[in-house]
């Protein structure tokens, strides 16, 4: 058993049954998470990718960000 | 139930989970006609099926929305939502499976090093390759690392959906993150197979691998890798309404006369004269309906690049008429 009082650092990476690419960092202390972190750890550009087009079309591609 | 104690056969499971064997039949006659085979060849289907050994999927997403997921899930035709999901011993699927983190790459990892050229993979959304490829990481690993290893060691790679064709929507202008489909990210796979829509239909899916516990061997494929019983025929083509486009009968603004009539919607926008699928016959919605029978043009979603090549999508560029 490690000492309960080092801060340790673990990561879960992927977080499963959800939509997306989520990652989860926590600090765990005396058996309690002290800080955690998260992150999506995809990205297209989707904001990029759609300036400059025919307003009419936005629906198709905003519909793409989620598909669940 | 461990995978010892499981019945083996497809048919067995089926039988479990209340599908009676008249079902199993209509679901092996709705494949074979799927996969554009003589009616004759049903009985081969439905043997095939009910005694195949389950195969090994690992199912990859990156770049993705989930769509091709949920076109896989929400098969609503309970027959082909069961038949998938036990025919396949679906190993790997982060939006379905249990364990998560590094327990979750032990079931990969499982699978890709314990039946390497045995499983099936799976690909769904783009592989960014811009910066290294960290637009797209999975426990601290690129989209394009995992890709070539589980996808070069797999008995073949079906790439579901647009994204994992050519890039899908990432990599629409200006491409933001040098996002590729399967077929450049990880070139030269021995079997590639590409299932473009966006989404893709699960209908297909399941064809394709109906066909392939029936005959161990992939169907036709044309030069881009799309199944031909799919990906032949323009939407055009096939369309209902294109007795519509035949005698001038013409859609000319939503709400008008003709629209409400169902006439062609090809000055609408509508791109089906420059894409190939099989929408019209295999439908959405468990086989009820398809954009263009709710009144909406076909946005091009099975052609390639169709974000820059397709858009704008209501601005006719195929409808020569007059």
């Amino acid at each position: 058993m490690q000492d309960t009082n080092t801060v340790q650092r673990i990561a879960i990476d992927p977080i499963t049954r959800i939509e997306g690419h989520l990652r989860i960092e926590a600090q765990i202390q005396n058996g309690k998470v002290r800080d955690a972190w998260s992150a999506g750890m995809m990205f297209r550009g989707l904001e990029l990718i759609m300036a400059g087009r025919d307003p009419r079309d936005a629906w198709v591609f905003t519909q793409r960000i989620c598909g669940v | 139930m461990t995978e010892e104690t499981r019945p083996s056969t497809i048919e067995e499971r089926l039988e479990q989970r209340g599908i009676t064997r008249r079902e199993f039949l209509k679901f092996a006659a709705f494949m074979t006609a799927t996969l554009a085979l003589p009616s004759t060849f049903t009985e081969q289907v439905a043997h095939a099926l009910a005694t195949a050994v389950r195969p090994r999927v690992v199912w990859l997403e990156f770049q993705d929305c989930t769509a091709d997921s949920e076109s896989f899930l929400r098969a609503s035709n309970p027959n082909v939502a069961s038949l998938l999901l036990e025919t396949l011993s679906l190993d790997y699927h982060e939006t379905l499976m249990v364990p998560a983190g590094a327990m979750a790459d032990k079931s990969l990892m499982d699978t890709v090093n314990g039946y390497p050229g045995q499983y099936i993979a799976i690909v769904e959304g783009a592989i960014p390759t811009a910066n290294g490829g960290i637009h797209c990481t999975i426990n601290g690993q690129t989209a394009l690392s995992r890709a070539d290893l589980v996808c070069r060691n797999a008995l073949a790679t079906i790439a579901v959906g647009n994204c994992a064709w050519d890039g899908g929507i990432a990599a629409a202008a200006p491409n933001p993150t040098a996002a590729k489909g399967v077929k450049d990210a990880v070139p030269g796979l021995g079997t590639l197979i590409n299932m473009p829509g966006c989404p893709h239909n699960v209908v297909n899916l399941a064809a394709l691998i109906t066909h392939y516990l029936t005959f161990q061997q992939w169907p036709e494929r044309d030069g881009q890798g799309r199944p031909v019983f799919a990906y032949h025929e323009t939407v055009h083509e096939e369309c209902p309404r294109k007795d519509h486009f035949e005698e001038g009968r013409f859609v000319l603004a939503w709400g008008d006369a003709g629209h409400r009539q169902g006439w062609c919607l090809c000055k609408m926008g509508c791109k089906g004269p420059d894409t190939r699928h099989n929408c019209s016959t295999v439908k959405w919605n468990d086989g009820t309906c398809w954009p263009v029978q709710a009144g909406h043009g076909c946005v091009g979603c099975a052609q390639g690049n169709f974000w820059d090549q397709a858009t704008p999508f209501y601005v006719s560029t195929n409808c020569h008429d007059d």
